[in-house]
This record gives structure tokens, C-alpha cells and sequence, in this order.
């Protein structure tokens, strides 16, 4: 059984509860005070993981941190589509890891501004913010051209892979850190799009989409 | 500085079906969506409850609902239809979000913040062979953009790898500049149109003179990213130097405070306020004619599931049909009209005379038969004709996937009105055909046996099945709160033989109402107006309220447990058993 050190309002915990409820995984919760008591830096929680960092999981014993690799391991682990992260496929791997860190640069700038407008983070919160929107011009053309040629989803395939689920989080909580999203209609439409994966669930902040047109 | 004000806002493909985009123009915001019907909604960017912006909210293909505290809203008229924290009540039709003009033109989405001519033509292009680049935000002013794409180069869609194109202004006004790039034989026109977003901030939305296919169609589009990426790159160097300029702040007109709290009845005496064209008529079953309604200009006002119109005939007569459409259907109300046989000349009247293309006056239509949205389950029971307030709200339920049942009793399948909306209902819909009195009783019996807390039930048709559905509801426990009846029409004898006084408290008058005169007519005769619309007892429009005294009941709108209240009263028939009565009026 899966053990996840959660704190219910981090984007990056948030990426793992999604995924394993698309795949229909069961698992655990352990609660960790990250706000305001900095539980994931105390002793215990730094055998984890010595960063001090969320998240971390214990799956029977294999303990593991960081958001990414942690999705790299559910899904190659747990999805018995295969599609979420195609072992089979280099270039498609290939590219997921490219977006998988593209995610992690997502953290550092449009969840860091978060940090600093909702949970008082010092930190600069302009270059936080100016960080976020280059990468979302990027992530946006990006998506823009892919839309162009009937692409739907982050990398070259006709389904979503674990990529979309690691930029996912703190895309779409971006106004929290006082990152407007309205430059990027692109990114818009994609949210949507991956607010309709059956098995999507919400936090704080993320809001249900409408079901699609049918036909 | 532009001859109209029309201004794109987006591009067609921005708006997706199911999708709410985020647009804004000089300031203001836009929450933009596309109804399933196709229509695009342009409407101000905030929800009139607590100012939500609206392009958070999520579109059901005919209304759009506000994330908070759901709020909903029509498609087209941006009237509110549904107020969760009042589910028994039906909002003010005067609820209604601001609108601005829409148009889609070269690939693009054109709005304006003010009334507008119709949208200029383009020299050069063509809405069947366009090419639309993806729109390029930037930040920097929208007359920075404009001068630095006096210099922008780009090559001819055929001649993207040769040799440097020559590249001429071909127009240039207002917003938009028109460029030709010639290289050989080949060229191309590009207009580019500058949307001001913002006093800082704004999208060049660019559309060639013709499409392209596959990998070239891509390649075109990258080059023209490429390009105007940077010349985006250095407009907003040159932009950054520059002072800031304050935000533009637009005046968004404030809600009065009752409208956005409960509902009011806003129309007054049998107005016919708008004039409608029958666009068709047809036989949707047999004796049951289908009317649609379409305005002569403008839009409809809202309606909502269960509404209700007065038509006025061309005999003179007034009559009260229910909105049959499903939610977001605002282009034109669709009635059903049965052929009575004992017919006053109403039925008659729109049976024989009334034909397509005939203008017709109605009112703005009144909502006094309320759906809730947060029911665990509802049923509705139709007899006959009463399907169609039921089939309105059964779309209703239907299309945002609540349950519910639709029962329809009737002679037989021939009698089965607006088959192709009952066909959306699919299991939801049970027909029942054929059955006697007794056997109709056994089956309400049936249907209504088991009620749960929060089921609500909705029941027009004849007068005596309504009668004993209320009777058998109450034997099974159904409170009055959860059983809501619609009448045709109040069957019953009128006793108008009582002489009484009436109050009115807000007006400081005293009026004496004899025999053989209503409430309503001595209200009238006196100066005071009042909405009123069936002057039968059956709909519910000229209710007042009872401060003191004890009415004498004789409509068929008030439910057991209002009418014993005895704080309501429907001034077209009911009078007083007390020698006075005082009315909150
Ligand atoms: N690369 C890591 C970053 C994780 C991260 O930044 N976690 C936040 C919570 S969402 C955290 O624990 N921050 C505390 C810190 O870095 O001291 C991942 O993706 O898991």
C-alpha cells in the first residue's frame, strides 16, 4: 500500500493525488504540517528526504521524493494502459522527461510566487512571476501548434502522458501568485481538456470543468 | 484614432464548445463562450452576485454558471435563470448581465463597447480562403504595436525559403495595417489588427489573404510566430523604457441591491410588450398545434423552465401558454396550443386564423410555476397539454444530468406532443397511454408512493387528475412544500356575491369591492396598477400579500397549506370572508 506525505494545498502532492486517482491506485495519506508548522523539515521528515521537501512516498518500503519521479514510478508502476508513461516509446519518453523538468521550472516560478502571495514566502515575487510567464508563452505556443495539427496534449500522442499531469497543478493555481492566465488561451483550453480525464478530482483553487459537448 | 469601434477580441478556434475565454478590450473584461446553438456570448467579466469573473465559470452549452455560488445564465440574453441559494423561486427577469455586440468575421471574434454600425468589410479578404496566425499578446501599448508592424518583413505564403521579400504598406487605419509581400511571382496580403487590451497591453491578431494545407499551412504559421515573436520581443524593450501608463479603469455599472436578492414581478396589467413573429406553425400532435415564436428584432427575455406568456389574439382575447424550449434555446419561444373543443375562441382562434408570418403581441413571460435545481429526484406528471411547462423543465433537469422522471398520460401516441424534445429525454420519458380515471388514480398512486426528503414533484394537466394527485400525495406523505401544481384553468364556480373593504397599506387607501366586482377590477378602476395575467385563479401573477383579515379563497394556484396561512391571496377572484381586509400594496 502506497503512503503519501501529503499537505492538502501543494500543487506538487496535488499531481500525485490526481494521478492516482486516475489510475484507480489506493493509497494512504500522512498528513504533514507544512504551514504553518514546517513539519517537512523536521527530523523525521528529513530521513525521508533530506531536502525538506513535499512530496515523498513509502510504497511498501521503497521510499521516494520529488513530484516527477514520483509520477515516473505510479504510472510505469500502476498503469496497466501503458499510456501515461509508454515505456516502449523512446522518443515519447524522451520528450515526457524534457516536460517533466519543464514542470519542476514551473514550481520554481509560478508556485513560488503562490508561496509568496499565500503563504508569505520571502522570496522575489517579480522574478518569480516573470520566470512563470516566459515559460507559459513557451508551454502556450506550444500548445497553440500542436492544436493545429489535431495534437490535444502536451507530447506527440493521441492521449495525455504524465506530463500533462506535472504542469498541470501550478498552471492552473498561477492567479494565486498573481499570474494572470489570460494571455494564454491555448493553456486555457488544454486545462479544460485534462479537467475532463475521467477520474480527474480537485483542490483548493482548481475548478471542475462542465461536462464536453457530446457527438 | 479608428473610424468604428469594432475590435477583435479572439479568434474563432479560441472558442471551443464547452469553453469560456478570457477577452478584454480598453480595459474591460469579457468572459466569451459559444453555446452549443453556436451563438457567441460576449458578456462583461463578472458574475452580478459578487462579482466573480465569469470566465472561471463553466458552460453547459446553454447557460453558464458561475463557480462560486452558481448563479446561472442564459445563453444570449446573459438573463439569470437559476439562483441556488433560492431554489424555490424564480430569479427577476430583470437580473440580467451586461451584453456587448458580437461578430465573427476572417477567422476572428469582433466585439465593441458600444453600439455599433454594422462591421466594415476588409479590402483583400475573404471569409472562405483565410489564413489566421496565432494571436501575439504582448505588453506594450496597442499604437507601439501599430508602428512597429509598419516595419514587420515576412515572406509570401508560396515563397517562405527565398530570397527576401519586398514588403509594402498596402493600408493602413485605425487598428489595422495591411501589408504585401512580393517575392517573384508570388505575394500575399497580411492584415494585421491591434486589439487593445489594455493602456499597456495588447493582441495583434493577423490573418493572410489565403489558407494553405498541411505542412506548408504549418510552416506559414511558424514563420509569422517566429517573426512576430520578435518583433514582440522588441516592442516590449521599447515599451519597458517607457512610462507606465495607469490601467485603464472602466465604470461597471453596479446592480441595484434588490435585484440581485428576490425575485419581484416587474410587469404591471396585461401588457403585450413585444411583438413576435410565428416564424412556424405545425401540427406537432394530433388537435396540438406548435407555435414558433421568433422577435421581430432584438432578443427575447429570458425565460425559465416552467414560464409563461400571455398571447394576445387577434379576437382580442388573451391566453397563457408555457415556454416549452430547453434551457439556452433564447432565439425564439415555442408554445403548444390544443384545440378545445368547448373552445371560448382562444384555441380556435390560433388553430384556424393565426398562420406563419403573422405577427403576434405577448408579454415578457412570467415564471410562476418555479423549478428547483437541488431536488434528489423530481417528478413530473403530465395530462395531456400540461406537458409543455413540464417539458421545459424536464429538458431543464435532463440536460444538467439531475434526475428526474417525465410522466405523460394521454389517449394514445398520436396525442404525444413535441415528440422530437420528448426524443432528448430518452428513459427519463414514460408515457402512459390510454388509461381511465380510475386507472390514471392507480397509477399516480403508483408513481407517487414512496417520497424521500428533498424529491419534489411538478403536476399540470386537467383539473380533476390534478385533484386527485393532491389527494393521493397527501395520503402518502408529500408534503405541500414538494408537490407543485400548475391548472390550465380554475374550474371551479366563482362566488362573487360577497361585498367587502380592502386596505391598502403602502398606497394609505381604503376601497369598497361589491358584489360582482374583483379585487383586481376595483384595484384597477382606482388607479392602482397591478401585474395580473389568466384573471382566472389559475397562474399565480396577481398575488398580494395579506396583512390582516381572512381571505375567501377561489383560486386553484395557492396550495392547501398558503391558502389555511391565510397570508396570500390572487386578487382576480379570491375575496374576503372578513368584513375588511388589508393588503400589503
Ligand atoms: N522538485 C520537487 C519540488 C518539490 C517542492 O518544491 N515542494 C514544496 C512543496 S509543494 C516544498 O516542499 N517546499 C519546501 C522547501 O523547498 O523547502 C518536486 O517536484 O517534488
Amino acid at each position: 500500500m502506497i503512503t503519501l506525505y501529503d499537505f492538502e494545498l501543494s500543487g506538487n502532492c496535488y499531481k500525485l493525488r490526481l494521478l492516482m486517482s486516475i489510475l484507480g491506485v489506493e493509497y494512504k495519506i500522512v498528513p504533514v504540517d507544512f504551514y504553518p508548522g514546517r513539519e517537512h523539515k523536521s527530523a523525521t521528515l528529513l530521513k525521508l528526504n533530506p531536502l525538506g521537501q513535499l512530496p515523498i512516498i513509502d510504497d511498501d518500503g521503497l521510499i521516494l521524493r520529488d513530484a516527477q519521479a514520483i509520477l515516473v514510478y505510479l504510472a510505469a508502476r500502476y498503469d496497466a494502459s501503458g499510456n501515461w508513461y509508454p515505456r516502449d516509446n523512446p522518443a515519447l519518453l524522451g520528450e515526457i522527461g524534457q516536460w517533466l523538468a519543464f514542470a519542476d521550472g514551473i514550481t520554481a516560478t509560478a508556485s513560488a510566487a503562490r508561496l509568496h502571495d499565500g503563504l508569505f514566502y520571502d522570496l522575489d515575487v517579480e522574478a518569480a512571476r516573470a520566470g512563470a510567464h516566459r515559460l507559459f508563452r513557451i508551454l502556450d505556443e506550444h500548445l497553440w501548434f500542436g492544436q493545429q495539427v489535431g495534437r490535444d496534449w502536451i507530447c506527440a500522442a493521441d492521449h495525455p502522458t504524465i506530463s500533462d499531469i506535472a504542469c498541470f497543478p501550478y498552471v492552473l493555481l498561477s492567479e494565486e501568485g498573481g499570474i494572470s492566465r489570460q494571455d494564454y488561451p491555448a493553456i486555457r483550453r488544454w486545462g479544460d481538456r485534462v479537467k475532463r480525464v475521467p477520474g480527474f478530482i480537485v483542490m483548493s483553487g482548481i475548478f471542475p470543468a462542465g461536462p464536453a459537448r457530446a457527438i | 484614432m479608428s473610424s468604428h469601434p469594432w475590435h477583435p477580441i479572439a479568434a474563432s478556434h479560441d472558442l471551443p464548445f464547452r469553453h469560456v475565454f478570457h477577452g478584454q478590450l480598453f480595459g474591460r473584461e469579457f468572459a466569451v463562450w459559444r453555446a452549443d446553438d453556436g451563438y457567441v456570448n460576449v458578456w462583461e467579466n463578472r458574475c452580478l452576485h459578487r462579482g466573480v469573473r465569469l470566465s472561471i465559470g463553466v458552460s453547459d452549452g446553454r447557460e453558464l454558471k458561475c463557480q462560486y455560488h452558481g448563479w446561472r445564465y442564459s445563453n444570449r440574453t446573459a438573463g439569470c435563470t437559476y439562483i441556488p441559494a433560492h431554489p424555490a423561486d424564480a430569479p427577476a427577469r430583470t437580473i440580467t448581465n451586461r451584453t456587448f455586440p458580437a461578430e465573427e468575421r476572417y477567422g476572428l471574434v469582433w466585439s465593441s463597447l458600444e453600439e455599433a454600425a454594422a462591421l466594415p468589410r476588409v479590402a483583400g479578404l475573404d471569409d472562405a480562403n483565410l489564413l489566421v496566425l496565432r494571436g501575439m499578446p504582448l505588453n506594450a501599448p496597442a499604437a507601439l504595436a501599430l508602428a512597429h508592424l509598419a516595419d514587420y518583413r515576412f515572406q509570401p505564403n508560396n515563397a517562405i525559403d527565398s530570397k527576401e521579400a519586398l514588403v509594402s504598406i498596402e493600408a493602413a487605419e485605425g487598428f489595422s495595417i495591411a501589408l504585401r509581400a512580393r517575392s517573384g511571382s508570388q505575394e500575399t496580403l497580411a492584415v494585421f489588427f491591434v486589439q487593445p487590451v489594455d493602456s499597456s497591453r495588447s493582441v495583434i491578431r493577423g490573418v493572410l489573404d489565403r489558407n494553405a494545407e498541411g505542412m506548408v499551412r504549418n510552416t506559414i504559421l511558424r514563420h509569422h510566430n517566429e517573426r512576430l515573436s520578435a518583433l514582440r520581443d522588441r516592442v516590449e524593450r521599447e515599451a519597458a523604457a517607457l512610462p507606465a501608463a495607469p490601467p485603464i479603469e472602466p465604470v461597471y455599472e453596479s446592480v441595484a441591491p434588490e435585484l440581485a436578492e428576490m425575485p419581484s414581478l416587474s410587469a404591471s396589467g396585461r401588457r403585450a410588450a413585444i411583438t413576435v413573429q410565428v416564424a412556424r406553425k405545425w401540427m406537432t400532435a394530433n388537435d396540438i398545434a406548435g407555435f414558433e415564436l421568433r422577435p421581430i428584432r432584438g432578443l427575447l427575455p429570458t425565460f425559465q423552465p416552467g414560464a409563461h406568456i400571455d398571447v394576445h389574439l387577434p379576437n382580442g382575447q388573451i391566453r397563457q401558454y408555457s415556454i416549452t424550449n430547453a434551457p439556452g434555446e433564447t432565439d425564439s419561444y415555442t408554445i403548444g396550443v390544443k384545440r378545445e373543443r368547448d373552445s371560448k375562441g382562444g384555441s380556435s382562434c390560433l388553430h384556424e386564423t393565426v398562420r406563419e408570418g403573422d405577427l403576434l403581441a405577448i408579454s415578457e413571460p412570467r415564471n410562476n410555476f418555479p423549478l428547483r435545481r437541488d431536488a434528489v429526484k423530481t417528478l413530473f406528471i403530465a395530462g395531456g397539454i400540461g406537458i409543455t411547462p413540464l417539458i421545459a423543465m424536464a429538458q431543464a433537469l435532463s440536460h444538467m444530468s439531475l434526475l428526474s422522471e417525465l410522466h405523460y398520460f394521454a389517449q394514445d401516441e398520436t396525442q404525444l406532443a413535441f415528440p422530437e424534445r420528448l426524443a432528448t429525454l430518452g428513459r427519463a420519458l414514460t408515457s402512459h397511454l390510454g388509461l381511465n380515471p380510475q386507472a390514471t388514480a392507480a397509477k399516480l398512486a403508483e408513481l407517487l408512493v414512496d417520497y424521500r426528503p428533498d424529491m419534489h414533484a411538478y403536476l399540470c394537466g386537467p383539473a380533476p387528475m390534478l385533484e386527485v394527485a393532491r389527494r393521493i400525495a397527501a395520503e402518502k406523505g408529500w408534503p405541500d412544500a414538494s408537490v407543485h401544481f400548475e391548472y390550465f384553468k380554475n374550474t371551479k364556480a366563482i362566488d362573487d356575491s360577497s361585498s367587502f373593504e380592502i386596505a391598502l397599506a403602502r398606497s394609505a387607501v381604503t376601497l369598497r369591492v361589491p358584489a360582482g366586482s374583483t379585487i383586481l377590477e376595483v384595484m384597477r378602476g382606482n388607479g392602482i396598477d397591478m401585474p395580473s395575467s389568466c384573471e382566472q385563479g389559475a397562474c399565480g401573477t396577481c398575488v398580494a400579500t395579506v396583512l390582516e383579515g381572512e381571505p375567501d379563497h377561489q383560486d386553484v394556484y395557492l396550495n392547501d397549506a398558503e391558502k389555511r396561512s391565510g397570508t396570500k391571496i390572487m386578487t382576480c377572484v379570491s375575496r374576503a370572508c372578513s368584513a375588511r381586509l388589508v393588503l400589503d400594496l
